[in-house]
């Protein structure tokens, strides 16, 4: 086990890489130690939890047989330039679907499944009296993009689910649950009326509230639509850093008294101190075309919101996560489903068969391609961006406001030190004698 | 979904041209020219489909004019690559696909994603305007990006190949390789008057070409001679007698003679067919020259005789230590003369010997009628003449005595002409393996006196309607001065990377990209450029099979084979062979 974590392995590269200096060969053999003997560890109650499973791969004869079946691939694009009021400032999810036995000409299609241009977020309801201090206002845009991100990619899903599509699978690229913590403090902003409207047509109530247009409901209600899809959907995670089926399976081997509460939580410390993650600890286990069942787990921690969103947490759904090794020089990919794969090796089959036609990179080649789709590409954004940047200034100047004229300027000069170290009209003060 | 506000006017900073009232029918819109385009070439993203390699294809343009002005205009430009690629095809999915022997088809691999991506050569402008004729100019600025490609329609193609031909008795030669439903016209009155090189490997057309060009110019009733050192042109004189019952079509086979006067010429001959002399002999033969006079149009068989007889007597005379007639050679001996007289009579048994193959090659096409050919001299008009055409075959002369023959047939010819005397009118030559006729200087040019004729014509022929067609498959071991001379080309395949330089260093307008065509282009495709066309073209020359020359078979060897039968004097020679091999083997002596 030594070897094969000091041959190239992702987990000690990831030990190199957070190492604060180089590690002394003492640091290095101890790292060695204490992580070989971990992983003989969760390998034996893997073997005895039965999680670990063999999928099939036999390329040409899947392919033949799955051809008839029509497949979905969702991922976002996110053009990077925004403004304060719109973070980002275009935003699309894309679909790539096809149905491999089809005639050419209905064979694929590329699909703008759900879009955005223009004032993603209610200026009236957004609090533009921004920070002179670019940290905490990046802090803010970053969690902007985020929730625009997961919840464009969650209605497109939703968006399939709402049009009765007749899918065998659909991949998410990215989780299909995000932890809506970050989201739940004071300062976030609502979406607007119209966007609500846009990207919720299942959502029927007539009068939309405020509460109704912030992140964290928009995304609950999605979630809990798409759980009730007729088709399979996964959400695939490539290079994760997360130790949620980790800590799980720690936890469910303290419920089954396999180890004691002492050991549980020794061993959640280790794998923190330790930098240690499901793909990389999993790497030395798994082998290619090896995966570990899926665990129920609890992604949402009602106990750590800032603001009243315990109910709201709660009502998220769990979320049954496994992985998948897809090829020998990659670690394991993460899947995640809202419920229990009732078929599952025929479903870790059609995963594994996707990312065997990636064979470096051992992730689905479908979201390969709508990723490849979905980008928006900075030629297409220049012009509305300019477009945009003069309406916008527009306005501000027409309000005649100095606090919102000053905060539309700093939104499009990009925030930040530039902004805040920028040369001030008024005197100039001069030690003159 | 788009807020309402920020849609913007799709009119701002697009463009539309006036198209010229005179193009005869919509042309499809094919593609988008992509950044960065320069005055020679640009790339353009093509509509799947809509075009291939080798296409003209069209751009709408403004060009300033210098005076201020800017002009709409229609920039016309050759597809000389198309780039196919699939940006959403992931490279690593081929290995997987070839290694698992995965139809990708079957996968959720995309297949409609090609993009094509065409570069294009311009070749000039036209002016977009009414009234103006279709006139290529070259072009000066570059177009700009994002404008529309389009392909032109058949008629406004043709007639951007061919304007300005219709004053030019315009030939038909072929059709554009890229568009077969557009035909090729040549100017026949610049191919007459300004030569055509024809340069080709085995098999890639030459004949189809020349055949072509030939049956054009019978239409015009244009006479023609044909140099035909291989008997290539024999097959065709049945056919063409019945297509062109107008016509005639006469087969000559030579006359050995020398230029009268010209002792160079019959030193090389004598020399080249016969042994290489001495000092003491070329002075003896030298004397022989001066005392006994060639004249014009006499046989040179029977002037060889005459020097051979003379010899002899001078031998003879020698020996018996009589001086009678020995005048100047008072100091050569009769060994001397012995041998010169030898050296004689090897050059009239290789020159017998060559009449002798060229008769029993005509006596295998009994049904032809072959002459002798006339003395071009006192005869020409038997020879020139309005609607006939004239087949010279030398099958059998070595390449010395044939340019002997065709130089001083051809010197006649073209002095006749440029007499101005009318005797003869305008003719056209087609010199076949021309490389036997105009040596390079390197192949070694001493003693091929057609060198200097066909030089002579090539410089001054057009003055005095005396044209040139070449045809060779060995363009580099052309006389250089004759083919600078050339102002008009057809260029078949050409695997021999010596020859694709020759035409490279000699050819105008030479572009890379058509000489990485020339190893790949089929039977009868070519390039035809030079001053009987309006520019370069890549052409599928028309076969006409009618004028197929069937006599001499269709290099079916390997059916031959199989249907060989060894004649009786074959079979009895082999067993006769037996029988003594027999014998032999029996022999126990040995030999002393």
């Amino acid at each position: 086990m030594k070897q094969i974590i000091n041959n190239n392995s992702s987990l000690f590269s990831n030990f190199i890489k957070n190492s604060i200096k180089a590690p002394s060969p003492k640091v290095q053999q101890n790292f060695m130690k204490v992580t070989s003997e971990l992983v003989e560890v969760i390998k034996k109650i893997l073997e005895t939890e039965k999680l670990i499973f063999d999928v099939s791969y036999e390329g040409k004869k899947y392919w033949e047989n799955a051809k008839k079946h029509k497949f979905a691939f969702v991922d976002g694009g996110a053009y990077s330039s925004f403004l304060s009021s719109s973070a980002p400032f275009a935003i699309r999810a894309n679909t790539y679907i096809v149905k491999p036995d089809e005639l050419l000409e209905r064979r694929e299609l590329f699909r703008e499944t759900v879009k955005f241009v223009g004032n993603l977020y209610d200026p009236e309801k957004n609090l533009y009296d921004l920070d002179e201090d670019p940290y905490e206002d990046n802090q803010l845009l970053t969690k902007k993009k985020d929730a625009a991100r997961i919840t464009f990619e969650t209605a497109a899903v939703a968006r399939h689910v709402y049009e009765n599509e007749k899918f065998e699978y659909l991949l998410l690229h990215g989780p299909l649950q995000t932890p809506i913590m970050p989201f739940s403090g004071p300062e976030f902003p609502l979406f607007k009326k119209e966007v609500i409207k846009y990207i919720l047509p299942f959502f029927k109530k007539k009068e939309i509230n405020d509460q109704d247009r912030h992140f964290i409901n928009v995304y609950l209600n999605s979630i809990n639509y798409i759980k009730k899809a007729k088709f399979n959907i996964f959400g695939i995670v490539e290079k994760t850093g997360s130790t949620i089926y980790l800590r799980n399976l720690l936890y469910r081997a303290k419920q089954k008294r396999l180890i004691d509460d002492v050991i549980f939580d020794k061993t959640i410390s280790l794998i923190k101190r330790y930098k240690i993650n499901d793909a990389t600890l999993f790497e030395l286990i798994l082998s290619d075309c090896q995966a570990l069942k899926p665990l129920e787990v609890e992604k949402q921690i009602p106990s750590k919101a800032w603001g009243d969103w315990e109910e709201q947490m709660n009502n998220f759904p769990k979320v049954f996560i496994g992985y998948l090794r897809t090829n020998k020089n990659q670690s394991p990919i993460r899947i995640e489903s809202l419920n229990n794969p009732k078929k599952l090796h025929k479903d870790y089959e059609y995963i594994l068969a996707t990312s065997k036609l990636l064979p470096n990179y051992g992730f689905p080649a479908g979201l390969d391609v709508i990723d490849k789709a979905a980008r928006i590409h900075s030629w297409l954004g220049k012009a509305a961006k300019g477009y945009y940047q003069k309406y916008y200034l527009n306005l501000a100047l027409n309000s005649k406001d100095p606090t919102t004229i000053i905060s539309a300027l700093k939104s499009i000069s990009d925030g930040g030190r530039k902004f805040k170290n920028r040369p001030k009209a008024g005197r100039l003060s001069i030690n003159a004698k | 979904m788009v807020e309402e506000n920020l849609k913007i006017d799709q009119k701002q900073g697009g463009f539309q041209l006036m198209l010229n009232k005179k193009i005869t029918e919509p042309w499809t819109s094919i593609g988008t020219i992509l950044g960065q385009p320069v005055i020679d070439s640009y790339t353009f993203y093509l509509k799947k489909y809509k075009a291939k390699k080798g296409d003209i294809v069209a751009a709408e343009a403004k060009l300033p004019t210098g005076e201020g002005k800017v002009i709409d205009v229609i920039v016309w430009g050759r597809i000389t690559e198309i780039i196919s690629s699939n940006d959403f095809l992931p490279n690593e999915a081929t290995k997987e696909l070839t290694e698992e022997n995965i139809n990708i088809q079957d996968t959720i691999l995309p297949l409609t994603k090609n993009d094509s991506i065409c570069m294009v050569t311009n070749l000039g402008y036209t002016k977009n305007q009414v009234g103006e004729k279709m006139l290529l100019l070259p072009i000066n600025y570059p177009v700009a990006p994002g404008g529309t490609i389009k392909y032109p329609a058949k008629k406004d193609l043709a007639s951007l190949l061919n304007s300005e031909m219709n004053s030019k008795n315009p030939i038909l030669i072929g059709k554009l390789v890229a568009r077969e439903d557009i035909d090729v016209f040549v100017s026949a009155d610049n191919m007459v008057s300004r030569h055509v090189l024809v340069i080709g490997m085995t098999g890639s057309g030459k004949s189809v070409a020349t055949r072509r060009l030939m049956r054009e110019l019978m239409h015009k009733d244009y006479p023609i001679l044909i140099i035909d050192p291989h008997g290539d042109y024999l097959g065709i004189v049945k056919q063409a007698k019945k297509l062109f019952p107008k016509h005639v079509i006469k087969l000559f086979y030579p006359k050995i003679s020398a230029p009268s006067n010209n002792k160079e010429v019959i030193f090389a001959l004598i020399e080249k067919l016969g042994k290489k002399l001495t000092d003491p002999q070329y002075d003896f033969l030298n004397w022989l020259l001066d005392n006994i006079p060639y004249e014009s149009g006499q046989n040179l068989m029977d002037y060889i005789n005459v020097l051979i007889d003379r010899a002899n007597t001078a031998a003879a005379n020698k020996r018996n230590k009589s001086s009678a007639g020995m005048n100047g050679i008072g100091n050569t001996g009769a060994t001397t003369m012995g041998v010169v007289a030898r050296s004689l009579r090897v050059v009239q048994s290789k020159l017998k010997k060559m009449e002798k193959d060229n008769k029993e090659n005509m006596e295998k096409f009994p049904h032809l009628k072959f002459e002798e050919l006339p003395d071009s001299y006192s005869q020409p008009e038997n020879i020139i003449s309005k609607s006939q055409v004239s087949i010279l075959y030398l099958k059998g002369y070595e390449s010395l005595p044939s340019s002997t023959i065709v130089s001083i047939l051809l010197e006649n010819l073209f002095n006749h002409r440029s007499a101005g005397n009318k005797t003869i009118p305008p003719f056209f030559t087609i010199v076949e393996e021309a490389q036997n006729f105009i040596p390079s200087r390197a192949e070694g040019q001493d003693g091929y006196p057609s060198v200097e004729t066909i030089k002579k014509i090539s410089t001054e022929g057009r003055k005095f309607g005396v044209g040139l067609m070449i045809v060779t498959q060995r363009p580099y071991k052309l006389d250089e001065t004759v083919c600078s001379q050339m102002n008009s080309y057809i260029i078949l395949r050409l695997k021999n990377e010596r020859d694709q330089r020759f035409v490279k260093n000699t050819m105008e307008n030479w572009d890379d990209e058509v000489a990485r065509q020339l190893p790949n282009f089929a039977n009868g495709q070519g390039i035809v450029s030079g001053q009987i066309t309006n520019l370069p073209l890549t052409v599928k020359i028309k076969f006409d099979a009618d004028l197929v020359n069937s006599d001499l078979g269709d290099e079916d060897f390997i059916n031959d084979v199989q249907n060989w039968k060894d004649t009786e004097i074959t079979k009895k020679k082999k067993s006769f062979y037996k029988n003594f091999d027999k014998i032999f083997k029996s022999d126990q002596r040995r030999p002393n």
